[in-house]
């Protein structure tokens, strides 16, 4: 070319739009970390965890700064997103290999992301780690292959809440720890009056999965879901038969709003719901009424119930896994579980941070939450399981409102997320 | 373009000043070009590309792709019961969907055309919910949906009616989702058409008086056929963005009950970002351009017997 002026004015032009395109690029998402730095220095390292509010979120911060407190050259970025989006970028990053350090685990999806998870058990034997500290069914639930994948930091069992007003408004005893299905059933009639309901059945597997268990069921097989064997339709279609059948609860609408029972309930229109201590915090502060918690009515002669939870864990392309492994022991030590507990933000799974909870959400909580506790097991699941979630949402309401047989409904929810 | 395409038709010893111009032009069209055409390049040619080559895998995002051939597209016309459902759910959305926001709007713009007191205010009033965020407009639908408490619910019992379960029952879903959609959409094309009928001179209604023709035979004779490329207009576009219709069942029922509201593209979400197969969710992706494309070409094909163009 005879002419370089016109090619810098277009090298310019290329420039800028590269230019342009890479700061889009680069806004995408951290990095997996930087190079390794020598045992002393400082290393950042980035925490991704879900939240809801300002307030949640500055919880967790105060939490990351304990860790520098603790080893003053490890310094921890807290990064955040909705419950939803965290789970959609926490796949997005896992595919590229741009997952932070530090990542957050639901002991429910453990099945589906533990792959992510760099096993602890080599940093727990190498420390003389204290896993018993914790909860043994929050650690069953956020351990996979055999290995422990993430430290917990709450978690909590299924039970069932109800309304203390409206028991006493229909002079009916209030629900004992020991109270068999029967005694349930009787009471959710007594109280489905003058347009309440006794019980507010809801969609998702923790609602009927308590019935299989206590039964003597289960819903896995090697792993999978089995949900056509004899126990879970049974048990499924005693809980649908509540609203068809015992009309004890509403019909539903189809609705993704995951809180559309808790509002019910919460604005008295049914006496009872199914939900985990990690509810008690909003209903006292926006239920109208007294309630209490009772563990699962027993079928027969037991009741089981499912307990799940949370923790962080390490990414397995984290480049500093020591530091981060300490960092985890600062995040959910005594400490951090004490400050969450005695907020109120966490049901924690340390045994010995749990009287802090207590005195905030009420100490009549104690017993039945103890005693729900005593037989609980990990919430297994399968690596699909947020598609059962997803199904389960939308066939249990063809159910509830009479539109679909129950055992269609859970042949649709086999059919669909058994694989 | 002409321009270039006469110089190169010219001796080169007489073109190379013009060219040399000519050229500079092109280069600096070419830088402005530039940055949309790379935005263009990398958002939405590679996607495009991509998720087409996707589609012949299953990848379960966290674990590396698997080739597997036309199995996707095989499961999804054969085996997948589902699918029929939502491509049905889909069908029926669209069949409902179009004409009634058609109806709607054009019956609104031509009432407001004549003198209506107030008409400007109407306008505004029904294009509101347009320029709303599609997901306030649907939550606040959903309030008034709520068994025993919503607005209609409410407004039944007051006349002493039993509602129905609006986004409960088999029945009633996805009329529900259709009915909100068309309050929500339907002020867009109310403008194309009040924009349509200015430009139908007043003088042929005059002619039309005066030949004796009554309202409703102007309407046929007249303003009906001179909105023709209005109407093509609206129902291209309608037709194809309803069947990309999306946010709607998303927040109103979630595409439950029993999948009954579960559209082609919340399949399509659901595949990708619940159930992390991104093979299967491109392959219902591009079943989708197919549907649309093919929709669309025989719109054009048939607009030449329907679509008066000349005045």
């Amino acid at each position: 070319m005879d002419c370089p002026g016109r090619l810098r004015s277009v090298a310019r032009v290329l420039a800028a739009a590269l230019g342009t395109t890479l700061t889009i690029a680069a806004c995408g998402g951290g990095g997996g970390g930087a190079a390794p730095t020598p045992t002393g220095g400082r290393v950042d390292l980035t925490w991704f965890m879900w939240s809801g509010t300002p307030q949640e979120a500055d919880a967790w911060k105060t939490v990351a700064g304990m860790v520098t407190q603790q080893y003053p050259n490890i310094h921890v970025e807290f990064t955040t997103a909705s419950f939803p989006d965290y789970w959609t970028k926490f796949q997005a990053e896992a595919a590229s290999g741009t997952l932070p350090c530090l990542i957050s685990l639901q002991s429910l999806r453990t099945a589906g992301f533990a792959n992510n998870f760099r096993p602890l058990t080599p940093f727990i034997q190498k420390d003389h780690f204290d896993v018993g500290a914790f909860d043994k069914s929050i650690i069953g639930g956020l351990t996979f292959d055999k290995n422990l994948r993430a430290l917990p930091y709450d978690f909590g069992p299924y039970v069932i809440y109800y309304n203390r007003d409206m028991f006493e408004q229909n002079h009916l005893p209030l629900p004992t720890n020991e109270w068999t299905y029967r005694e349930f059933l009787t009471d959710a009639h007594a109280l489905t009056t003058g347009g309440k309901y006794g019980f507010m059945a809801w969609t998702g597997p923790e609602q009927f999965l308590p019935f299989v268990l206590s039964s003597g069921g289960s819903y896995l097989k090697n792993g999978k879901l089995d949900f056509t064997n004899p126990a879970v339709q049974k048990a499924f279609g005693d809980y649908v038969a509540l609203a068809t059948k015992e009309r004890v609860a509403p019909p539903l609408p189809a609705t993704p709003n995951s809180t559309y029972a808790q509002e019910q309930w919460m604005a008295g229109n049914a006496a009872m719901l199914i939900s985990g201590p990690w509810s008690v915090i909003n209903f006292k502060a926006n239920a109208k009424f007294r309630f209490g918690i009772v563990p699962f009515p027993r079928p027969a002669d037991k009741s089981i119930t499912l307990s799940a939870g949370s923790g962080f864990g390490i990414s397995n392309t984290c480049q500093h896994p020591d530091e981060a492994w300490k960092a985890l022991t600062v995040m959910t030590g005594p400490e951090a579980e004490k400050f969450l507990a005695s907020a109120g933000r966490a049901f924690a799974a340390r045994t010995a941070a749990q009287q802090y909870w207590y005195q905030v959400a009420g100490p009549d909580l104690q017993t039945p939450l103890q005693v729900a506790l005593k037989t609980a097991v990990p919430y297994q699941t399968t690596p699909q399981w947020q598609q059962v979630s997803t199904l389960l949402q939308r066939y249990m309401v063809a159910a509830i409102n009479g539109q679909m047989s129950p055992s269609d409904a859970l042949d649709q929810v086999q059919s669909q997320a058994g694989g | 373009m002409p321009a270039l395409a006469r110089e190169q038709a010219l001796p080169a010893g007489v073109a190379r000043p013009r060219r040399r111009r000519a050229r500079r032009e092109g280069l600096t069209a070419f830088g402005f070009l530039l940055p949309n055409g790379l935005g263009f390049l990398l958002f939405t040619l590679v996607p495009i590309v991509t998720s087409l080559a996707l589609s012949f895998f299953a990848w379960p995002l966290t674990s590396s792709p698997t080739f597997v051939g036309a199995d996707n597209y095989v499961t999804l016309l054969t085996r997948d019961r589902v699918f029929h459902q939502v491509l049905f759910n889909t069908l029926y959305y669209v069949f409902v969907y179009v004409p009634l926001n058609l109806v709607v709007s054009l019956g609104l713009a031509v009432w407001l055309s004549g003198r209506v007191r107030g008409a400007n205010l109407f306008r505004v009033l029904f294009f509101l919910p347009v320029v709303t965020p599609m997901v306030a407009n649907a939550l606040v639908w959903s309030l008034m949906y709520q068994p025993r408490e919503g607005l209609f619910d409410w407004l039944l019992a007051a006349v002493h009616l039993p509602g129905p379960n609006w986004l409960g029952s088999f029945e009633w879903a996805m009329p529900s989702v259709i009915a909100m959609s068309v309050w929500a959409g339907f002020g867009y094309n109310l403008m194309v058409f009040t924009a349509g009928l200015r430009a139908i001179p007043r003088d042929l209604y005059d002619a039309a008086a005066v030949d004796g023709a009554t309202r409703w035979q102007q309407f046929w004779r007249v303003t009906l056929p001179l909105l023709t490329p209005s109407l093509f207009f609206a129902l291209v576009l309608t037709l194809i963005s309803s069947f990309q219709v999306f946010t709607q069942p998303y927040v109103l029922t979630g595409g439950g009950p029993a999948d009954r509201t579960t559209t082609l593209v919340l399949s399509m979400f659901d595949n990708a970002f619940q159930f992390y197969r991104m093979g299967y969710a491109s392959a219902i992706a591009w079943f989708l351009f197919v549907l649309i494309m093919l929709v669309t070409a025989t719109q054009f094909l048939s607009q030449r017997r329907w679509v008066h163009y000349d005045l």
